[in-house]
């Protein structure tokens, strides 16, 4: 008996175990049979660019689902550089899945605009809704989130991370029935007003199975002790507003409360940090696994003394005010990082405002053996120490750079900084998403294009020198899904030259590039998977044919063309004449 | 290379691009960068080629002792007049989320109601001797000791080789830019016009203008 003639039910049962969309795909090329079962069969499914296929035909060929993942906007939409109003909308499939999903559980949505009508019909349509994740979403109000509050009844987790949320009053939280038992995962981080406090709690109270509870800045640090006495079983905790005034009887308490929480794992929150009172959180130091201090206005020697507590820590996120000095005393105690993301207390300033320098991070690469994923803003680099930090982490998998200042050169030798970032990729053979800063020629590219082989992700700005930088990445990085570039003079030539490529990708953001406009409408004619769309908010771009293109974002697609563009998006398609407007 | 004294941006590679683009006419503009350079032709940094940019048109700013020089930009098309943007010149870049941007500017949450919550106030603090200035939120204090006990914290690391004895003065300027010597006026007062302050050695006190 050969394997293909296995009764459906036993390759059903096989395929179960299987829950990479990858390895899925590629079984549902096996055979015909194989494909109808694998289709029947598929739980999840994961639509990285919404405009990629449309809600139906998912629906269609994937019948069974229970958990869809949909991103939107392009990345750098978080960055200011899509207009309001450019699409990502997810009520087209909330609408579809309605009918075609009823037992749908699971909804996790990036960078899409969210309406109160999608969240409604949500919590109207879909009984057994239990995963409602929205990421750096928008569009929607507490309205929306009073719906899937009241009507969701088996909820397990409501995580609105990082998104923009209108906040009329009204008290959603408290639209949670007294039979909502369920919850194990609520963040509310982003919230801009205050919740119900008593709500809140009851809430809390109520649902022994809460592990993960990010609270918005409105909460004071008062009545953070009461509600952690009340969920001590608590895993992953984002604090309120972390200052008060000093009362040592509100310091006891809170350090009470901490210590009591034994399974914490994971701390952020931290607004307003006045430092007095972080020694509260010493208790659960020694477990912490992820600690995001981000927004926390603290001072490098207060940081340091709470970073030499955490020997577990896998993932730290920090401002610069940690300093070199800091990431020293985080290199010596925690030899389990993972992934390191320092951001910038002073983006705009014309000088360092403190000391943190490309050593901080050299000695974090030194120090750390499983540092694998790293963002770092500071204001000078070297080649030297770029390849002293590839050297010691071949195993890099994310290494996003920015220095601040566009074009910085090596500041030992005044020279480009082609040659450390390409010993990252040289060395670094699994990375898969990298991003660049400082100053670049075409060299850095052709580092790229022979050694980033693993590559998914590459994000450019303000680097290069022709068309042959952009050439050598898209001929050479031959896994790369994503490309986004911002004012580097790449043209018509290595994009026409690479056509075919984009069809293998994902999608391909440029602004304020050298891309004319008949370049895009002879991609967009050539290549009719690709739907190739420019911005421009000022007019119609054939009335200048002889600028370049201001923004430009070319995505495959089985759909064609969207009919949600609005005004100052042009798919420049061949029949870009008969768009509807 | 040429240096921009008007409000328009020079834009060699599209001359009737005219977005209209310019310069904020708030006073950062007095202070920050200057746009010029096509692609290419501009690739070390070099002191000597950079001049102070003199666009004064309004009340003293906290950069202005420590502008260095120009920072060039490839292109000039995405200069941003949202004054919500806050300091950022080229949109997109650097590469922050504008939540966190806004709570860094402005030290809150975007969406942020006020109710019971501090006003964050951030003023520039610089010691006399000290290259690095750093930035304080002053509601997070509510005396002049706490103040002083913070700062002497945070600058503590800078006095390494400083003769044990050495006294400090804390010097704010106010709204109306007058040196003024902290713990004159009341907490309250000081804080509703600090506008930076300075930490001078004793003896320094008396050469300031």
């Amino acid at each position: 008996m050969s394997y293909s003639s296995l009764p459906e039910d036993v390759l059903e049962h096989v395929f179960s175990f299987v829950q990479s969309d990858k390895d899925r795909n590629v079984i549902s090329l096996v055979c015909k049979s194989w494909y109808e079962i694998e289709r029947w069969c598929r739980r999840r499914i994961f639509v990285g660019n919404c405009y990629a296929v449309s809600p139906r035909m998912a629906i269609r060929r994937f019948p069974e689902v229970r958990s869809v993942e949909l991103k939107g906007k392009p990345h750098f939409a978080d960055f200011n550089l899509v207009p309001e109003g450019w699409g990502g909308y997810v009520y087209p499939w909330i609408r579809a899945m309605a009918g075609g999903y009823p037992w749908l559980e699971e909804l996790k949505l990036k960078r899409m605009v969210v309406t109160d009508e999608s969240l409604e019909l949500i919590a109207k349509s879909l009984k057994n809704f239990k995963v409602l994740v929205l990421s750096s979403c928008e569009g929607f109000s507490t309205h929306g989130l009073a719906a899937i509050a009241a009507d969701c009844k088996n909820l397990k987790e409501l995580d609105l991370w990082e998104s923009d949320v209108e906040d009329p009053s009204g008290n959603w939280l408290s639209k949670f029935p007294d039979t909502c038992t369920s919850l194990v995962s609520l963040n509310i981080a982003c919230l801009g007003s205050e919740v119900s406090f008593s709500a809140l709690e009851r809430l809390v109270v109520r649902c022994p199975n809460l592990r993960t509870l990010r609270l918005n800045r409105a909460v004071p640090l008062e009545k953070l002790a009461h509600l952690l006495r009340q969920a001590p079983q608590l895993v992953e905790l984002g604090t309120g507003t972390y200052s008060a005034d000093l009362r040592p009887d509100i310091f006891s308490n809170l350090a009470g409360a901490f210590s009591g929480c034994k399974e914490l794992k994971s701390l952020s929150g931290f607004w307003d940090v006045v430092p007095a009172y972080l020694p509260a959180v010493y208790s659960v130091c020694s477990g912490l696994t992820t600690l995001n201090l981000s927004y926390a206005t603290i001072q490098s020697p207060d940081l340091i003394k709470l970073v030499s507590q955490c020997p577990k820590l896998q993932c730290l996120w920090v401002l610069d005010y940690i300093e070199d000095s800091g990431l020293e005393a985080l290199a010596a105690t925690c030899k389990d990082l993972r992934e390191l993301r320092v951001f910038p207390s002073e983006p705009f300033g014309d000088e360092p405002n403190v000391s943190l320098t490309e050593q901080g991070l050299v000695l974090v690469s030194e120090g750390c053996p499983k540092l694998e994923s790293v963002l770092y803003f500071c204001r000078r680099m070297s080649n030297d120490a770029l390849v002293t930090i590839a050297k010691n982490r071949p195993s890099m998998i994310r290494f996003r750079l920015c220095i601040i200042d566009p074009q910085t050169p090596d500041y030992l030798t005044l020279e480009p900084l082609d040659v450390g970032f390409g010993a990252i990729v040289q060395h670094c053979k699994d990375l898969r998403r990298l991003s660049l800063s400082g100053l670049l020629t075409d060299r850095v590219f052709e580092y790229i294009g022979t050694y980033a082989k693993k590559l998914e992700m590459l994000s450019v700005a303000f680097a290069g020198e022709s068309d042959l930088g952009l050439h050598h990445v898209l001929s050479g990085c031959d896994s790369l899904r994503k490309l986004e570039i911002m004012d580097c003079p790449f043209g018509d030539k290595a994009l026409l030259a690479n056509a075919a490529k984009l069809e293998t990708m994902r999608s391909l953001w440029m602004s304020s590039c050298s891309v004319s406009f008949e370049a895009c409408k002879l991609l967009g004619q050539k290549m009719p998977r690709l739907n190739v769309e420019v911005i421009d908010e000022s007019g119609p771009p054939d009335s200048r044919p002889e600028l370049p293109v201001k923004k430009l974002y070319i995505y495959r697609t089985v759909t064609g063309r969207r009919i949600d563009m609005p005004g100052f998006v042009w798919n420049v398609g061949e029949d870009s004449a008969l768009r509807l407007s | 290379m040429e240096l921009q004294l008007g409000l328009a941006l020079p834009n060699h590679n599209n001359p009737s691009a005219g977005n209209g683009v310019g310069f904020k006419s708030r006073k950062d503009a007095a202070n920050k960068r200057s746009f010029q350079e096509a692609f290419g032709n501009y690739k070390i940094r070099d002191e000597l080629q950079m001049m102070p940019l003199l666009l004064w048109s309004g009340p003293p700013d906290e950069e202005d002792d420590d502008r260095k020089g120009q920072k060039k930009r490839n292109s000039c098309n995405n200069i941003n007049k949202n004054e919500e943007e806050g300091e950022e010149l080229v949109v997109g870049w650097p590469p922050i989320q504008s939540w966190r941007k806004k709570l860094l500017l402005h030290g809150q949450h975007p969406q942020q109601g006020q109710v019971g919550r501090r006003v964050s106030k951030f003023v520039k603090v610089k010691m006399e001797g000290v290259g690095i200035a750093r930035k304080i939120n002053l509601s997070l204090y509510n005396s002049f000791e706490t103040l002083a006990n913070s700062l002497i914290h945070m600058f503590a690391t800078y006095q390494k080789s400083e003769k044990r004895g050495v006294r400090y003065t804390l010097t704010y300027q106010d709204k109306e830019g007058d040196w003024l010597i902290a713990g004159d006026v009341p907490w309250q007062t000081f804080i509703e016009s600090v506008q930076r302050l300075e930490i001078l050695r004793c003896g320094a006190v008396e050469s300031r203008p």
